[in-house]
């Protein structure tokens, strides 16, 4: 990993996923940086400019697939990967928008070989 | 009083609350706000979506690239996967077998606010065009039994993406709703030595209560017994058991009509949430006399809840004869 961590930006209404993500994440050699809901996400997004996101759908206020198309429309070519509960979410279309989806699990290879794939460019 | 009616083709019972007679107003339609951002259907964002299977318009040779004026695609996400074998096996009495079908969305417009009811008909009709030549290609896989073109509009019919598109899914099964259709119109058939579908024709254009709008080739009519107020059954006229049956005047004639009916369903609820279903006759099965394809469309506006699922009864606020009077005498744009 270079000196020069890659930055990822974690968003999720729940303490327990940030706790979870960040110390995976950070043993992969990522700096992890956290918004709890969608309006801190998009100020975050522009402000860190971070360079991939993982996005939850399901939270109170604005919703991951609207955050999704906002952050999309703003720098399409930063990779978001949706990471949620419910599969159901994949049947909209919306979701098209996200580079990867991936259904939550405490088993974190999935989601961290998705990370590292798009990081390097596919 | 209210009426028990029973659908002549499956048995389903409904209830027709008469005395509520929910008029069109009645309806509580949630106005859906106009979402922005990123639309990863649009023109210019192709390669977001999986390479295409199939384009039309493009004047020069660019896939996946904009400049075309319909496409279609693999699901991102799919609900079943195209690759692997069945794998049938048994687990005790229990049979399963692998997720295998094919996926698609067929993107209508390049026009982010197109709807099937605001779209000119030569676009609408690149749409059944496009249907019948993706459900021709899928045919050619043998693991495939049956093929469901269906649309969801609206984010309570399923859609929450307002580019206006429609899925298809290739099964390796007949689904149940369909094989009981089937069921039904056989045993119709081998009582009466005729299609139900010509009898239900015949004698809704007798009676015109139930009558939405016609042309030569099809018919729009509001079932007698709809699960859904101003539910709508176009059929064609002619005796035809698969879709990709559909000749090009027949083409024609089923764009006119299903934009006219869509357009009366927009002006008498506008932007309702809705689904349309196109129920043809499974790709093994050719030529069949007792089955008549036909597309039924269900507005969204009664819920499903558990007096549905404990008994299959549906209830319906509206009579499709009254139904069938406000959408005939509507005025669409």
């Amino acid at each position: 990993m270079s000196s020069d961590p890659k930055k990822i930006l974690v968003v999720d209404d729940e303490e327990s996923i940030h706790l979870l993500y960040r110390e995976e994440l950070e043993d992969e050699g990522y700096q992890v940086i956290s918004a709890m809901n969608g309006e801190d996400a998009l100020k975050l997004f522009e402000s860190e400019q971070p360079d991939l996101v993982i996005l939850d759908i399901n939270m109170p206020g604005m919703d991951g697939i609207e955050v999704l198309r906002q952050m999309k429309q703003l720098k399409p070519n930063v990779p978001v990967i949706l990471s949620s509960a419910y599969p159901e979410y994949k049947q909209d279309l919306a979701s098209w928008a996200s580079d990867d989806y991936i259904v939550k699990s405490f088993n974190l290879d999935e989601l961290k070989a998705s990370v590292k794939r798009h990081l390097q460019g596919g | 009083m209210p009426e028990l009616r029973r659908d002549p083709i499956i048995g389903r019972w409904v209830i027709i609350a008469k005395e509520r007679g929910k008029r069109p107003y009645d309806f509580i339609i949630e106005k859906e706000k106009t979402k922005g951002g990123f639309c990863p259907l649009c023109p210019g964002n192709e390669k977001t979506t999986p390479p295409e299977v199939l384009a039309y318009g493009r004047s020069y040779h660019d896939p996946n690239g904009p400049g075309w004026k319909l496409r279609v695609v693999p699901n991102k996400y799919p609900a079943l996967v195209i690759e692997g074998e069945l794998d049938k096996r048994g687990e005790g009495i229990y049979d399963k077998m692998n997720g295998i079908g094919a996926h698609e969305v067929i993107i209508e417009t390049p026009k982010h606010s197109d709807t099937i009811s605001s779209m000119p008909l030569e676009q609408l009709q690149l749409v059944f065009l496009a249907y019948k030549d993706r459900i021709i290609d899928l045919a050619r896989d043998k693991r495939f039994k049956y093929i469901i073109v269906f649309k969801n509009f609206g984010k309570a019919a399923g859609a929450s993406l307002e580019h206006s598109h429609s899925q298809l899914i290739a099964l390796p099964i007949v689904p149940q709703l369909i094989q009981e259709e089937l069921d039904g119109c056989l045993k119709y058939f081998e009582y009466k030595e005729r299609c139900v579908f010509c009898d239900i024709i015949r004698q809704e254009r007798q009676q015109n209560l139930r009558v939405v709008c016609e042309n030569e080739e099809f018919i729009t009519i509001c079932p007698f017994a709809p699960r859904s107020p101003f539910e709508m059954w176009v059929l064609p006229k002619r005796h035809q058991s698969r879709f990709v049956s559909l000749d090009d005047s027949q083409a024609e004639g089923l764009t006119s009509l299903f934009s006219l009916t869509m357009r009366k369903l927009d002006a008498v609820l506008p932007k309702v949430p809705y689904n349309f279903m196109l129920h043809t006759a499974p790709l093994t099965d050719f030529g069949l006399e007792h089955f008549h394809w036909h597309i039924e469309i269900m507005p969204k506006v009664n819920t499903v809840a558990g007096f549905e699922w404990g008994t299959g009864f549906h209830i319906n606020t509206t009579p499709p004869e009254e139904s069938a009077r406000i959408l005939r005498d509507s005025s669409p744009n």
